[in-house]
């Protein structure tokens, strides 16, 4: 029989049968759909975190107290240091490496914060005067410190736009002196509006120089020490410098971790990957589902047609025909589902893209076909079994079933 | 495919030659003997009615003639050759092209209409020869049709026609592939007694035009219309009108 003829039964026979061809390639749809949706929230996830890294800086090195295991590189437990990281590491980082564009130290805490009668309570980072180039911080009004107010330990601070509008409303905030808890400082820089960068609000910031935090916060070691390499090639050479250096300083003891914003990237993306593919073999279960239904059906349709086998056994057909037309039907529905599924999947996440451009959940074309063809293949493997049986129907038995 | 060739071959030779042919039902644990020890032989254009009581035999006999069931012993030759061995493809090629069934129920595709029932053998033909062009199938189908006297009925439905228009519309099916030999399964037993007469009519006009028809029926005002007449009792041959 030619495929056109076995197309046109095909045809036929879902089309005599609406409602029932609607329900049976559901299931299909879904399936289908819940792989192509699951596995592109992975892919979004995936992305928005890689943008949100990359926003952070470019070749950027984190250096933090305690050792971790070296299989990730997801940092040491926080305060499990064995030793202090302190300034003149960062100082004896900063004269030898050869490979650094920038370095700085990490003083973190919380603080009051008050000008006149309005008070706040915000985060402060404590750094020297490179941490700009490093985090990408851009200063909208005024300056960032100097080195000499860093070095000196000047009570000077750069506050976040969000900060600076709850204390000063329009007012310019420049040179105004505000009370971090009892301690006077001098505004010197206000952020430009930089919003949220992996869960930390910039615009709810502030940032002094690492000595005046260090006695803010009466605290003489350093959270940790965050670098910038001169460029993308140099990082490895700059990580074994950093290493070598505070290696030297703690007689040979290595315990600090090092890591790198693409390695840390690279096991990120390892889990999100992980994530993905889990999501997308949870769903395929339900693409199994939807073959089985598929399967059900066409049980149902051999047993209504038996009569239609025989006599077209009668005038001819061969079992090879009968066994070529059924499967074409069950394979018709799951193409079917699996057009719709897919197709209405690629739309919901184009369309949940363009309200949410910031998170890129669009359905890449490397999940699209196969699920389409991970359908194709469910339909032939659920079909078959029906089809076999349609085949083998003795003519007589078919004819006289009632 | 020497058998094949054989049976393709158009010679005065024996259309049919059956041998000590068995047919044994198992139920249970009861043996069932439908045809015993059957000796026939059929010559082409013939018209033949098989006649019996119910459960002598007669349509598992023409079902076995018209290779829709198999003998449990003995030979059939067909045109010279015997069809035991064949393939399921084989006999189903041969259903195609030389045999035409027309049965008590029409058997008819409930869904299809009476031009598309009757293209049906032309489309399976494709899977043995050179495809017939759909608008070749559509001309010998309205033929066929026309011929049985419903050319005006084209596009309707089994349910949309009368018993015996039914019935021409499964005579039209069996005959549009110009079959040598007609099968016929009590083809009256479900028409009243004017349509039964006119399909009779229409079997003889296929007769004169050289189709060999081999008809089962119990009515015996019926099969006298036949040429020959086979009685069958208890899965025996007790009388052929043509026995010498």
């Amino acid at each position: 029989m030619q495929f056109k003829e076995i197309l046109r039964l095909s045809a036929e026979s879902l089309l005599s049968q609406k409602l029932r061809t609607a329900l049976t390639i559901l299931g299909m749809v879904i399936g289908v759909g819940a792989i192509v949706l699951l596995v592109s929230l992975g892919q979004g996830a995936k992305n928005y975190v890689t943008s949100e890294f990359e926003g952070l800086g470019t070749n950027l090195i984190i250096v933090q107290p305690g050792k971790s295991d070296k299989k990730t590189h997801m940092g040491p437990p926080v305060g499990a240091a064995q030793r202090k990281m302190t300034t003149a590491d960062v100082m004896a980082i900063e004269k030898r490496s050869l490979n650094l564009e920038a370095v700085s130290g990490l003083v973190l805490g919380t603080v009051s914060v008050r000008f006149e009668d309005a008070l706040s309570n915000i985060t402060v980072f404590g750094t020297n005067e490179q941490f700009p180039s490093i985090l990408t911080v851009r200063v909208g009004q005024g300056d960032y410190f100097t080195r000499e107010e860093d070095e000196y330990g000047r009570r000077v601070v750069v506050l976040g736009q969000n900060v600076v509008k709850e204390l000063f409303g329009e007012a310019d905030p420049i040179g105004q002196t505000v009370k971090l808890n009892e301690s006077e400082f001098k505004i010197v820089g206000v952020l430009a509006p930089m919003g949220n960068k992996l869960g930390l609000d910039f615009d709810e910031l502030g940032f002094i120089p690492t000595e005046a935090a260090l006695q803010l916060f009466n605290d003489d070691k350093l959270f940790g020490i965050r670098a910038k390499a001169s460029s993308r090639v140099s990082i490895d050479d700059a990580v074994a410098e950093i290493t070598e250096i505070l290696k030297e300083r703690r007689d040979g003891e290595e315990d600090f971790t090092v890591m790198t914003q693409i390695s840390m990237m690279a096991s990120m993306n390892t889990i999100l990957n992980m994530l993905t593919y889990v999501l997308g073999a949870i769903a395929a279960i339900s693409m199994i589902v939807g073959g089985i239904g598929i399967m059900n059906i066409m049980w149902v349709t051999v047993v209504e047609r038996t009569q239609e086998i025989g006599i077209r056994r009668a005038v001819g057909a061969r079992r090879i025909d009968i066994l070529k037309q059924l499967l074409a039907e069950a394979v018709a529905l799951s193409v079917l589902g699996g057009l719709v599924g897919v197709g209405g999947a690629v739309v919901i996440t184009y369309g949940l893209y363009i309200s949410f451009p910031s998170f890129d959940m669009r359905a890449p074309i490397w999940i699209v076909i196969p699920a389409f063809l991970l359908a194709c293949v469910v339909g032939v493997i659920f079909g078959v079994g029906p089809a076999w049986r349609a085949s083998r129907i003795e003519i007589l038995d078919a004819l006289r079933y009632e | 495919m020497e058998c094949e060739s054989n049976l393709f071959a158009d010679n005065r030779m024996t259309l049919i030659s059956i041998d000590q042919l068995h047919k044994v039902f198992r139920r249970g644990d009861e043996e069932i003997h439908a045809i015993r020890a059957m000796d026939l032989s059929i010559d082409p254009g013939e018209f033949i009615a098989i006649t019996g009581t119910s459960g002598s035999g007669k349509s598992t006999l023409l079902y076995i003639l018209g290779l829709l069931d198999k003998p449990s012993s003995g030979r059939y030759i067909l045109q010279g050759s015997p069809v035991e061995n064949l393939s399921d493809s084989e006999r189903a090629h041969l259903r195609n092209k030389f045999m035409g069934f027309v049965f008590q129920s029409f058997h008819l595709l409930p869904r299809a209409t009476a031009l598309r029932n009757v293209m049906m053998p032309l489309v399976y033909a494709a899977t043995y020869d050179t495809p017939i062009p759909e608008d070749e199938q559509r001309r010998r189908a309205t033929e066929a049709l026309t011929i049985v006297g419903l050319a005006d009925r084209l596009n309707h439905r089994p349910n949309e026609l009368s018993g015996g228009q039914r019935q021409r519309v499964a005579i039209a099916r069996a005959i549009v592939n110009n079959p040598k030999l007609l099968f016929a399964d009590e083809p009256t037993g479900n028409l009243d007694s004017k349509s039964g007469k006119e399909i009779l009519a229409l079997f003889e006009r296929l007769n004169k035009e050289g189709v060999t028809i081999i008809m089962v029926s119990h009515d015996p005002s019926i099969a006298e219309r036949a040429k020959r007449k086979l009685v069958l009792r208890d899965g025996e041959l007790v009388e052929d009108s043509h026995a010498v």
